[in-house]
């Protein structure tokens, strides 16, 4: 505080005002020796850091100098690595101008022994050695072959004129020992073409070569004609001489030459195909018939239908081998060969065969088989049919029509052709649906009293011998769509098994299959229909007896003893009892189809006539005997029967009451609905109809 | 178990070389496929249409023209729910033969199957057959008629679906309510009282 300022504050003129002032300056004296002290004791502590701040200054100095020590350094050592590596690329490029040039003096010294070598080695026969010279020859850079030019005369002049003496050479010798059949020479000169660059002209020489033999041999298997099977054994051995053949090509070739083994296939195929023409059009069974006046036995063609197949099969099996040959070669050699490349030849070979003459066989062949085969299957089926519309044997056209669709389409299969297989198929379901169309002709007309269902108090009469027949057949045609079905999943497996066919094939093979299951539909609607006639048949007897069942007029008399109460009521479950009984020996599931159908119609039939009758409650404890007794029967039938047995029953309880207001507790839960208990109720000629409208229920 | 209320066979005759391939695969794949060879036996195509928003499996088969095949061919006949004869406008013979044809489908197909005469190749301009003596002779024997170019894929879609659309309405005149695996074939209106040209 200023002097000013204080003697502004205190009045300086009185004792006490200067006291004040005194002490106000002696507070503020105080502070500023306070404040001083504390300045004077950082002083110490300010001037430590100066001295340091002043040493490390002067050592930055030394460190910089250090630094431009060092960058000096490093910018001479990298002039002196772009000199060094300067110097290196020099040397580098000098060496492989060395090494070039080494590599030209050993072409040109090479070149002059060829030159001179080639001529000596032809002239002395030696092939090998001159094969040799002209391999080194044709590997050599074309700059050394310029560098001897531009030094002198042209030396490819002489080297070519000299590969080429050799190539004719070559071919002279081969041709000669290929006259001779010297196969050692043949081979041994067949691998001098690769050496000499024309490997191409070697396969061509050797196919020929190899094309005459197979011809020669071919004529040879053509020739041997034994035994029973002539066509197809002949056939096999042209096919196994001339797999044999291609097999000594593939051998001979050299390894990656799997285009070459390509090249050699197309050229001995000619000589197969014309070969399998000759024995297909000379040895071929072809029976001689002429439908509709001359119909051979269907059995006396079996022979011949055996052996197509089984040629078929051959030359399937040899085209498959033709398209694996190129895949053998090439896992042998060159397992690292690309996808492309692999199906490049794949596709060459396909082609060959598409394009080749036997495959044209193939195909007439086919369909030689397939037309014998069709009159084989529809003679067939039409000698069974004919044997089940005889007198005596009835059973046995399902039996031998599944048995002949199934050796067919066996033997189609056999084939290993898939339109064959699928050709076939298509056949054998219509023979099949022929069939079908057979027996439902054979259920169309139901005998009567077919099966032993009386009306009731009379006695069943016997079954005539049409009704064991018919009986028979519907069996039949209920095996015949379970046999159908079998058929067609069996014959997909076994000829998607037999020809590892593609997938587009194979939906082929699987809807011509389903084809097969659309016989299985006519089976079954055939049974339906036979099902159905006799549920119509039995109509009047089933008819009887529903009107027997809800009779309000007993003929037993209350008091009569109670053995006989039990037969008045048991004799309709007696009668179903029997009936049950005949179906069960003679039908699987068409039986308990019946059964059921014909329970439905009784029921049906019971019910509605207890809605027309009037009772009393003695007529009433009898029909509810009766109706107990058909429900108990039915009990362990179908559950719609059981129910509707329960129900009736129930309604039949109603009418036997001995007074109204025991209803609710005579109705078993949920059997009858409350109006139609009331419907069933109003029957009773003794129940009042208010009565059983203010029944609660 | 595909999803699919009709399944239908559909089997195209024809002399070799009429276009029958290239109808099916115009159809099925969309494509022209130029330089097609003759066709092995018998080829199988699939084609799932929406007719009414309901779906239609056509199954397709298409058969060699050459006469070696005839054997295996004949034998699709029976199960065929319709038969598209196939003739080329451009060539004269390939009409000529029509009559062989329809011997052969009167012995082998069923005398209900819907049959369809289609003269194909409209986009060569070295037409032979006009097309009014195509259309007579579909009508006198009972057939629907259509001309065709499959490589300007002209009335290609419509024909196939014009027989998805027919083959539908006799299917359910008859109550078939699924393809239930019979083969068997649809009653239907295609006798010549009802049959008519599907006019362009």
């Amino acid at each position: 505080m200023s002097l000013t300022l204080l003697l502004e504050k205190y009045d300086v003129s009185t004792e006490e005002g200067l006291q004040k002032a005194l002490n106000e300056i002696e507070k503020e004296e105080c502070e500023v020796n306070e404040a001083l002290s504390s300045a004077l004791s950082r002083a110490c502590t300010l001037e430590g850091r100066l001295r340091s701040a002043s040493q490390a200054y002067s050592k930055l100095g030394e460190v910089k100098n250090d630094a431009q020590v060092a960058a000096d350094m490093v910018d001479k050592t990298a002039a002196l690595a772009r000199d060094v590596s300067a110097k290196v690329r020099q040397l580098d490029l000098a060496r492989s101008r060395v090494a070039e040039c080494q590599r030209r003096v050993h072409d040109l010294i090479d070149l002059r022994v060829c030159s001179a070598g080639v001529e000596a080695a032809i002239k002395a026969q030696d092939y090998e050695t001159a094969a040799a010279h002209v391999s080194r020859f044709l590997s050599m850079e074309p700059g050394s072959v310029a560098a001897a030019r531009a030094r002198g005369p042209d030396p490819r002049t002489d080297m070519d004129a000299a590969a080429r003496t050799l190539r004719d050479q070559l071919r002279i010798k081969f041709e000669e020992a290929a006259k001779i059949e010297d196969d050692a020479s043949v081979e041994r000169l067949f691998r001098l073409f690769p050496e000499i660059g024309r490997a191409e002209e070697g396969v061509e020489l050797l196919t020929r070569h190899l094309a005459a033999q197979l011809e020669a041999s071919l004529r040879r298997a053509g020739q041997s004609r034994s035994g029973g099977a002539v066509f197809a054994d002949t056939l096999t051995r042209a096919l196994e001489t001339a797999a044999a053949t291609v097999e000594r090509l593939r051998r001979l070739l050299p390894p990656h030459g799997h285009m070459l083994l390509v090249q050699g296939l197309r050229g001995l195929q000619p000589t197969v195909c014309s070969s399998v023409r000759r024995i297909w059009s000379e040895l071929a069974p072809r029976p001689r018939f002429r439908p509709p006046q001359d119909k051979p036995d269907p059995l006396r063609l079996e022979p011949a239908l055996s052996e197509l197949a089984l040629a078929l099969s051959r030359m399937q099996l040899y085209f498959n081998f033709l398209r694996r040959r190129p895949e053998v070669t090439v896992n042998e050699h060159d397992p690292s060969l690309s996808e492309e490349a692999r199906a490049e030849s794949v596709r060459v070979i396909d082609r060959m065969i598409a394009e080749s003459d036997m495959t044209l066989t193939a195909q007439e062949h086919l369909a030689h088989y397939l037309e014998l085969e069709r009159y084989f299957l529809e003679e067939s089926v039409n000698k069974a049919i004919k044997l089940s519309a005889g007198e005596d044997s009835g059973a046995g056209l399902v039996d031998d029509v599944f048995y002949i669709t199934r050796k067919v389409i066996r033997r189609a299969i056999s084939t290993g052709s898939v339109d064959g297989m699928c050709a076939v198929m298509n056949e054998a379901g219509a023979q099949l649906e022929r069939a079908a169309r057979a027996l439902r002709k054979g259920l169309s007309v139901t005998p009567h009293d077919v099966l032993p269902l009386a009306p009731p108090r009379t006695t069943p009469a016997p079954a005539p011998s049409e009704a064991e027949l018919y009986l028979a057949h519907l069996a039949e045609a209920e095996a015949g769509a379970e046999w159908t079905e079998r058929l067609a999943t069996e014959a997909c497996v076994e000829a998607e098994a037999a020809v590892r066919a593609s997938a587009g094939a194979c939906d082929k093979l699987r809807s011509c299959a389903a084809g097969l299951s659309g016989a299985a539909a006519s089976f079954r609607a055939v049974t339906e229909l036979g099902v159905s006639s006799l549920r119509a048949a039995l109509l009047p007897a089933v008819t009887a007896w529903a009107d027997a069942l809800v009779d309000p007029d007993s003929d037993v008399d209350e008091m009569c003893v109670t053995d006989e109460l039990s037969e008045e009521a048991g004799a309709l479950p007696a009668a179903l009892d029997t009936l049950a009984d005949t179906l069960r020996g003679r039908l699987a599931a068409a039986g308990d189809l019946l059964l059921a159908g014909l329970m439905d119609d009784l029921l049906t039939r019971a019910h509605r006539t207890m809605l027309r009758n009037t009772y009393d409650r003695r007529g009433g404890l009898a029909t509810e005997r009766r109706c107990r007794r058909v429900s108990l029967w039915a009990g362990t039938g179908a559950p719609s029967v059981r129910e509707r047995a329960r129900s009736l029953s129930a309604a039949a309880a109603l009418l036997s009451l001995e007074r109204l207001e025991h209803a609710p507790d005579a109705l078993p839960p949920a059997a009858l609905t409350p109006a139609a208990a009331r419907d069933v109720l109003a029957r009773r000629s003794d129940f009042k109809l208010e009565d059983i409208k203010r029944l609660k229920l | 178990m595909e999803d699919y209320k009709f399944l239908f066979k559909v089997v195209l005759v024809g002399n070799a070389g009429v276009g029958k391939t290239c109808l099916v695969r115009r159809f099925t794949q969309g494509l022209f496929p130029p330089g097609q060879g003759a066709t092995i036996g018998v080829d199988f195509m699939i084609k799932t249409v929406e007719v009414d928003g309901e779906k239609v499996k056509l199954q397709i088969w298409d058969t060699a023209g050459q006469e070696r095949f005839r054997s295996i061919t004949q034998s699709y006949y029976r199960s065929a729910h319709a038969l598209i004869l196939v003739y080329d406008i451009s060539c004269q013979p390939t009409f000529d033969c029509l009559p062989d044809w329809l011997r052969e489908i009167e012995e082998y197909a069923n005398n209900k199957v819907l049959r369809i005469l289609v003269g194909n190749k409209t986009d060569r301009e070295d037409r032979e057959i006009p097309r009014h003596i195509g259309e007579d002779f579909a009508q006198r024997h009972g057939m629907y008629f259509l001309e065709t170019s499959a490589k300007e894929a002209e009335n290609v879609e419509r024909l196939f679906m014009e027989i998805a659309v027919e083959l539908m309405e006799q299917a359910k005149c008859k109550e078939l309510p699924k393809y239930d695996g019979s083969l068997g074939p649809i009653n239907g209106k295609t006798s010549s009282e009802t049959s008519c040209c599907l006019r362009s």
